[in-house]
């Protein structure tokens, strides 16, 4: 007989539902041993008298002294707190001996302290990006920058009129990023029909071919039809043949047979099955955003004539996105957490860190990345932040490096809203500091 | 002058000129302009189009394909690095979005589809493995390390791997080690990196080398374009080996394409009234772009205007075996039917109108029109 207590609550196979009182402390893992790691060598190259910098073999043997002084019992943490230290040192030597020829060793020594006093001042951003009780949540680093950056890409309102506004207002500096969130790279891993649910996936690169063929068609020559909702009006309506017409050897046969999903997340309805047109609330953003205007016919019919922009039905589809975050799919989550991640980790960096600081690509490395930001993308995920199931972000570290490759492709405009959210850090702690 | 002799090039000449006529036709009976001007503005430019380009044996073409369009994307010459060195000098922003249009085209094609489905990724993988080391190449099996799942067979990565450095012209050096520390087995590593030659060319922007230390790396302007470059190239020089560059689909998509960047420059520009909602908007930037009449997209129009066109750029671009596989079957016209939605990012939609972004390409083919038309009226003053 066994005297251990049984549970009464029956547990179910599968992960548990993670806390935020789990996360935070696996977010700050890996940051408060890179950071120590950091003021142990800004301590030791400040005492170091400047002449023995010149001896690359001081600093292996240094280095090899602090390595005995290991004591992490974690393999994995032992490991990356030899790797990390390693690329510190090894970075050092590289900048002296490139520079030892052209530039006083005093003034190299001081280069070294400054790039290791504004990085470990990066990791201290990083490490109180929020705090264990979320007190002051408005004071937080992490609330202030996904909101700052919530309200450009995936703002909230009331209604989808108000999103969609919030997003057009926004488009003329971040479209090509508010594109960027919706098309996961993972795309081939969606399905684009499920009967059995409302999620909605990201947008495919040939669903994105398709909703610029709509774009086109609607624009050049659309016909017309009856306004089911209202009456004495006609909307603009497309042949759904007309669309597919292009595709050979049956490649858009999927996109086809699920065009009644994709054209519901553009705002379009199907009609007498062969036309596309659009929906009364997409109508009423149209109205309101000039993307049609009306004439009226000989026999008093009020007609609504397109005329779109690139943007109308792609922001449409990122309000509807946003307005349901509940329902989305597993690789859009993973995808738009991500990038909301890397956007405040990177502007982090280039708000403390100079654009020569030598110590950059460490942090931009894959291997620091993955340590760093699968952590912040569930933190991000909490009904405070961005309110998006954090039960499917995906821990396989395979899945991380899929997803990361796009560090490798990053876009213009990303860059551009980097710099911006780096200037908003910037703003964001002199109001903190002042009140 | 060996061309005034060509017959087919001349029979080319006449058929485009009879699409000019049934272009010209179709607009005369439909309307889908609300800009003043607008089709009256087009039917001009068509009827001098059709006035001034068989002219001297269709000057403007030649000095339009084997000038411009080849030097930019396509260049005539059989040395690779020759070539590469074109397509990548050529390279700015937005010319950028048209090389990649023009992969998206390939979409269609059954054979070689680059950037699409599973290899796109793998583009990007093999950019981020080159900026990861310091000695410009990559190792096989860092590459599996990195980006292989290690509950799928190796064999898959390699064979992408393999598979796209081929196609990219990478040339691979192996290395053998006799005793692994690991298993204590025979071990072959393979290297992959550009040819001396590509090297050479990418020093001057893409890679810097750190003499000093003896390192070699990429700068942020290396991207998944220089690889896309050298796809061109390779498909450039082996033009006259039509199974090696993927078949009919290939020139087909090629073709559709330049015809596309050929008609565009010569749209006219249309002016617009000063309280036109366009100028308002944001997205609407004057000084790089400019309205355009979207009837020329319509199909009544397009059809009888690209279907010559796209035989015209095949005839120069691969003579007559070009040529002989612009069949006019129902496929071939689905994939030139698909292009004319392809070049979105150049050409945008603002408030319903058709805009184009005056890229260098655009504006240097326009301005061969120009020139040869004015010289042409010179003449008879």
């Amino acid at each position: 007989m066994s005297y251990k207590k049984k549970s009464t609550r029956i547990e179910k196979p599968g992960r548990k539902r993670e806390k935020w009182t789990d996360i935070l402390p696996r977010y700050l893992t890996f940051l408060t041993h890179m950071r120590p790691i950091l003021r142990e060598t800004r301590r030791i190259i400040i005492d170091l008298d400047a002449d023995l910098l010149l001896d690359p073999e001081i600093l292996d043997k240094i280095r090899e002294e602090e390595e005995k002084r290991n004591i992490r019992k974690v393999r994995a943490l032992s490991e990356f707190s030899a790797m990390y230290r390693s690329n510190i040192y090894e970075i050092i030597k590289d900048f002296l001996v490139k520079y030892r020829d052209r530039i006083p060793v005093i003034d190299i020594k001081d280069y070294i302290i400054e790039f290791l006093f504004e990085s470990i001042d990066a990791l201290n951003v990083l490490r109180h990006i929020t705090n264990p009780d979320e007190q002051n949540l408005e004071k937080t680093y992490l609330y202030a920058l996904v909101k700052f950056i919530e309200e450009k890409l995936l703002p909230r309102g009331r209604n989808i009129n108000v999103i969609y506004k919030k997003l057009l207002d926004a488009s003329q500096n971040v479209y090509e990023c508010q594109r960027h969130i919706l098309q996961p790279h993972t795309y081939y891993r969606e399905k684009l029909e499920d009967s059995d649910s409302f999620e909605i996936p990201g947008i495919s690169p040939k669903v994105y071919q398709i909703i610029n063929n709509i774009t086109s068609l609607l624009n050049l020559d659309p016909n017309f039809g009856n306004f089911p909702e209202r009456e004495n009006h006609e909307i603009p309506m497309i042949l759904k043949a007309d669309i597919f017409n292009p595709y050979i050897d049956s490649i858009a046969n999927a996109e086809e047979n699920a065009v009644g999903q994709i054209s519901e997340r553009i705002g379009l309805r199907i009609i007498d099955e062969i036309f596309l047109a659009p929906r009364e609330n997409l109508v009423e953003i149209m109205l309101e955003n000039n993307f049609v205007r009306t004439t009226t016919q000989s026999d008093g019919t009020i007609r609504l004539l397109p005329q779109l922009s690139n943007e109308t039905l792609i922001l449409y589809y990122l309000s509807f996105a946003s307005q349901r975050r509940g329902f989305l799919t597993k690789e859009l989550i993973n995808w738009i957490s991500m990038n909301f991640a890397f956007l405040m980790y990177m502007g982090i960096l280039k708000w403390k860190l100079s654009d020569q600081n030598i110590f950059y690509p460490i942090f931009k490395d894959l291997q620091t990345n993955e340590k760093i930001l699968p952590y912040l993308m569930k933190l991000i995920c909490f009904p405070n932040y961005l309110g998006i199931d954090k039960m499917k972000i995906r821990d396989s570290p395979q899945y991380r490096k899929e997803i990361f490759n796009f560090i490798g492709s990053q876009i213009d405009n990303l860059k551009d809203f980097i710099n911006e959210i780096a200037m908003f850090c910037e703003k964001f702690d002199k109001e903190r500091k002042n009140n | 002058m060996e061309n005034f002799k060509d017959s087919t090039w001349k029979e080319l000449l006449q058929d485009f000129q009879k699409g000019i006529d049934r272009a010209i036709e179709e607009l005369e009976n439909r309307d889908v302009e609300n800009i003043p001007g607008a089709k009256e503005a087009l039917i001009q430019r068509l009827k001098n189009m059709r006035l001034h380009f068989p002219k001297n044996n269709g000057e403007i073409f030649l000095k339009s394909i084997n000038d411009k369009i080849q030097n930019a994307f396509f260049p005539n010459t059989k040395d690779f690095t020759e070539a590469f060195e074109k397509i990548i000098k050529s390279r700015t922003h937005e010319q950028d979005f048209i090389i990649n249009e023009l992969l998206n085209g390939f979409v269609t094609s059954k054979a070689k589809a680059i950037a699409s489905g599973t290899q796109g990724p793998i583009i990007d993988r093999m950019v981020e493995a080159f900026s990861r080391r310091n000695d410009f190449h990559i190792v096989d099996y860092q590459f599996f390390a990195m980006f292989g799942d290690p509950n799928k067979p190796r064999h898959r990565v390699k064979n992408q791997l393999e598979e796209l450095a081929k196609m990219f012209g990478l040339v691979s050096k192996e290395l053998i080690v006799e005793k692994d520390v690991r298993r204590s087995e025979e071990k072959v590593y393979t290297f992959y990196t550009f040819p001396d030659g590509i090297i050479k060319i990418l020093e001057e922007k893409y890679l810097i080398i750190d003499e000093e230390l003896g390192y070699a790396y990429v700068s942020e302007a290396f991207d998944r374009n220089v690889f896309i470059c050298m796809f061109l190239a390779n498909v450039a020089i082996n033009r006259d080996n039509i199974n090696k560059i993927g078949g009919s689909y290939t020139l087909n998509g090629i073709s559709a394409i330049f015809a596309l960047i050929l008609l565009l420059s010569f749209l006219p520009k249309l002016s617009i009234d000063e309280t036109s909602p366009i100028l308002n908007d944001p997205n609407y930037d004057p000084e790089s772009m400019s309205v355009i009449p979207k009837s020329w997209m319509m199909k009544q129009v397009l059809d009888p205007l690209f279907e010559p066109l796209i035989k015209i750029i095949a005839y120069r671009l691969g003579g007559g075996l070009w040529l002989s596989h612009i069949i006019d079957s129902d496929i071939n016209k689905r994939i030139h039917n698909q292009v004319r939605f392809l070049i979105k990012d150049v050409n945008k939609w603002i408030l319903g109108q058709l805009v184009r972004v005056e890229i260098p390409i655009f504006v240097e083919i326009s301005n061969i029109f120009t020139e040869i038309v004015v010289g042409y009226e010179d003449e008879q003053l």
